[in-house]
């Protein structure tokens, strides 16, 4: 059993002033339980009030999160703890959230505790296992009385085989689901199965609380109203229904080596790094003086995993260090390592407002699955006359009003640069802007590589040539 | 031609998504969950790699419900949070946003619009989202909406989204499309608006229920969990692990927080709900306007289609049609004043949006009595300045 005074985050004395020893109860004084005759909520909830009494929790750092259903009614009965009621299922993720922020953004002294149902436990599974995974300071006071008792006693994925409920009547046919085995498999570090009845269900809760990490334990217990006279069952044979299913009851899991996910995250990431959001640094500055005095569209096409769409980013960059807007919309097939990679870039001396390329001022085709693309997008079809298309001299496109030209990019800049070259090319022949801009911008990230390109473009052979096809 | 250098030039080249992010930590956003999701993972990334350098948190979660359940969370703890998602992801969120309405629980939500329904186009661009973010409570709350058109309008949006969700103690939609959070643009950053970034008010009283051992139960006297007079005040926020209780439900409560059914005093916090939003519509509204004297026609729009029409206008305009325009980026509170002073005198009224029947002029058409109201719509792909032109002249 843990030592009750030592629980790690909480002190003795609130931040207040208040002598969490001389809290005798975190429920209300005049509380009148809400719920039926004989059902286990009430005597759940008295063991959880005890067992944070004996910790000598500091009520403002305790949040009781519940959820939906006869449970869900527990936060109106505690007057001291912060409580948030929250929706169906969703209880642990909201616990989830808070525990977070506390951990990693605040003092790390929050105890939080959820009180869910089995129908809850259901339909926020994911929950449980990821707050389980992540390892926060959570505890999961999970209410399983096999059914869902505020709507009338439907089954759910709790309900022991042939329990009788109103949704099945003749018995339920699924077996149910062993939520401790599912907290093991999630690397809990902290699960246990107990009766309601259990006299020592109060120490199992306060050790599930003082825990440092997710914590979860399932308590058995009968809905009176929809579970107990159907199916003829009282308190003494829960066990016996337990047990029939292979599940074992008990402390299962206690004693983690890993550590609380604000801990973690800390040591990677320790609180109070680097201020800046990202801008005091890598700005474009003007070195340049563009001539370009329009909107000039250009659309790049190749494939994927040949820098097509960084080719498109340099290109922006050269823009803006002569003082040109730009903007940049890529394509490529969803599964991003395959097939074609286009780019479309529009250049403004303004503010480039409507990014479409309804008639392009100069493509530029670096491979066969480019061309492709842009065949099937009709875009040389809506070339000019004016239009420069540089095309690779071994790549087929369509018939175009466009001046095509066919330089072997993939043969003198690999396939890899080609479309970096015809660039580099078609900036030589179009006098947008300096091409020492366009080299400079390779340059800020590969100085060799804007040598080989400026050598090669500035010599490569180019074939006026009209016709598409090679 | 050089282009002007007076205002100066220090650009970086960024897309919506990424300055959604910088926003985000600008306004002091400490706390981001999220979950992969085209077109807005970038806004995802963005995080991860502007707060977690800080020792901020930005995590992963398993899907969406829980992305915005641990925002709410965080933001009840005491932190600004924020998610990202688009239509399928926000599908998975309505009941948690609504909680967060309902709680006051002030937080932000990027919503990156892209082809619906369904799975739709994950990297087709739409604006076919209009309605379904406004109009995504029981009982037809208001949810502020706005509308970036440009990378840097989407950090500014961001800044603004969340100083008016902390303000109002209530979650705000960043409503994006795939063409504004994608598409790469110069951002000069000299020219680069930050609106004013607001904090939450917190409740600085004497921790309620503690001294008299349940007194906030019955409201003797203690400080209560939504703590205002006029019905249109926000109340100054209580964190959840603070001095003071928390008492909070998603259910139907009065204002110490407690469940009730109609009781005066709880039906009346749900006027306050929405009262406290309407009342600062004016305040909060942003639009861009660009009037011309003696106009015939107003032309608005919205998102990356904006500026499909400030180019159809300027088009108009040189042709010899006198309009004027406007460039909404409020959707929600709709900016009702605004809009009809705009459209005092002109006959005709252009809605550009790139949906199908026109989701934002079935909410406004009524702010034109007698005027030719007209959209232009398309789906699947961007509409063109040609198009917006067509139903200007
Ligand atoms: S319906 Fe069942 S679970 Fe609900 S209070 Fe009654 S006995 Fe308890
Ligand atoms: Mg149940």
């Amino acid at each position: 059993m843990t030592d009750r005074g030592t629980v790690r985050g909480q002190a003795t004395t609130g931040r207040d002033g208040t002598t969490p020893q001389g809290v005798t109860t975190f429920m209300a004084e005049s509380c009148s339980l809400p719920f039926c005759k004989g059902c286990g909520h009430g005597h759940v909830l008295r063991k959880l009030n005890d067992a944070m009494v004996r910790l000598r929790l500091d009520p403002s750092k305790v949040s009781l999160v519940t959820d939906i259903g006869c449970i869900g009614l527990a936060d109106s009965l505690f007057s001291l703890p912060h409580t948030v009621h929250t929706t169906h299922g969703r209880s642990t993720a909201f616990a989830t959230g808070i525990e977070l922020a506390d951990a990693v953004l605040a003092d790390s002294r929050l105890k939080t505790i959820v009180m869910i149902g089995d129908g809850g436990a259901m339909i926020g599974l994911l929950h449980l296992v990821n707050a389980a995974l992540l390892n926060v300071d959570v505890t999961v006071i999970l209410c399983n009385n096999y059914l869902f008792g505020m709507t009338g006693g439907q089954n759910s994925a709790f309900s022991p085989l042939d329990f009788i409920t109103s949704t099945t009547p003749r018995g339920n046919m699924i077996p149910p689901l062993d939520v401790c085995g599912l907290m093991t498999g999630s690397n809990a570090g902290f699960v246990a199965r107990k009766l309601a009845t259990d006299p020592d269900l109060g120490d199992t809760i306060a050790d599930a609380i003082a825990h440092p990490g997710f914590s979860m334990v399932e308590v058995v217990e009968l809905c009176t109203e929809f579970g107990a006279r159907r199916n003829r069952l009282s308190g003494t044979v829960l066990r016996g229904i337990v047990e029939s299913h292979g599940q074992s009851l008990g402390v299962l899991t206690s004693g983690t080596a890993r550590g609380e996910f604000g801990t973690v995250y800390s040591g990677k990431f320790p609180p109070n790094g680097e201020k800046a959001g990202g801008r005091g640094d890598g700005f474009i500055l003007r070195k340049f003086n563009a001539t370009l005095d329009r909107r000039f569209g250009i659309v790049i096409g190749g494939s994927a995993g040949e820098k097509v769409q960084s080719a498109a980013a340099t290109l922006c960059e050269a823009a803006a260090m002569s003082g040109l807007h730009s903007s940049q919309k890529n394509d490529n097939p969803v599964t991003q390592g395959t097939g074609f990679s286009l780019a479309e870039v529009c250049l403004d001396p303004s503010v480039v407002e409507y990014t479409g390329i309804d008639s392009p001022d100069a493509v530029i085709v670096a491979s066969d699955a480019g061309a492709a693309q842009l065949t099937a997008g009709g875009i040389f079809g809506r070339c000019r006359p004016d239009t420069l298309v540089v095309c690779d001299a071994d790549v087929r496109i369509p018939d175009s009003p466009g001046t095509i030209v066919r330089p072997a990019l993939r043969k003198t800049f690999g396939p890899t640069r080609a479309a970096l070259g015809a660039l580099a090319f078609a900036l030589g022949r179009l006098g947008l802007f300096p091409s020492s801009a366009f080299i400079e911008a390779i340059r800020r990230r590969d100085a060799d590589l804007a040598g080989m390109i400026e050598g090669k473009a500035g010599k490569l052979a180019s074939p006026e040539d009209t016709s598409s096809t090679p | 031609m050089i282009p002007s250098t007076e205002a100066g030039w220090k650009v970086r080249l960024r897309n919506g998504n990424q300055m959604v992010a910088e926003g985000a930590a600008a306004s002091g956003c400490r706390f981001f969950a999220g979950y992969p999701i085209t077109p807005a993972s970038g806004i995802y990334k963005g995080m991860i790699d502007n707060l977690q350098r800080r020792g901020d948190l930005a995590i992963s979660s398993p899907d969406e419900i829980s992305a915005l359940a641990y925002c709410v969370g965080a933001s009840m703890r005491g932190v600004k949070a924020m998610t990202a998602t688009s239509g399928p992801g926000w599908a998975l969120m309505i009941e948690t946003l609504q909680y967060a309405l309902m709680t006051e629980t002030p937080l932000v939500i990027a919503v990156v619009q892209r082809l619906g329904p369904s799975t739709g186009g994950a990297t087709q661009g739409a604006q076919g989202d209009i309605l379904l973010t406004e109009y995504c409570t029981s009982g037809g709350y208001t949810v502020p909406v706005f509308t970036p058109s440009t990378a840097a309008e989407c950090f500014e949006l961001t800044v603004h989204a969340f100083s008016w969700s902390e303000t109002l103690r209530t979650p705000v939609i960043i409503l994006l499309d795939k063409e504004v959070a994608m598409t790469t643009e110069s951002v000069d950053y000299t020219i680069l608006h930050t609106p004013p970034v607001a904090n939450r008010v917190v409740h600085h009283g004497a921790r309620n229920g503690a001294a008299g051992g349940g007194g906030d139960r019955n409201g003797g006297g203690s400080t209560r969990m939504y703590d205002f007079t006029d019905i249109a005040d926000v109340p100054p926020f209580i964190p959840v692990g603070g001095p003071l209780k928390v008492t909070a439900t998603g259910s139907a409560h009065n204002k110490s927080g407690e469940l009730r059914k109609n009781d005066p005093e709880t039906l009346e916090m749900l006027r306050h709900l929405e009262e406290k939003i309407l009342s600062r519509a004016a305040e909060m509204e942003t639009i861009a306007a660009d009037p011309q004297e003696g106009a015939g026609t107003l032309v608005l729009s919205f998102g990356i289609t904006a500026r499909a029409a400030r180019e159809a206008v300027r088009k108009a305009r040189a042709a010899g049609h006198a309009t004027s325009f406007i460039n909404l980026k409020t959707l929600f509170p709709v900016p009702e004043a605004s809009l009809r002073t705009a459209a005092s005198g002109v006959d005709r009224v252009v809605i550009a949006e790139e949906n199908m029947h026109g989701q934002y002029r079935g909410v406004i058409r009524h702010l034109f009595p007698g005027a030719d109201v007209r959209g232009v719509n398309r789906v699947g792909s961007m509409i063109t300045p040609d198009e917006i032109l067509g139903a200007i002249v």
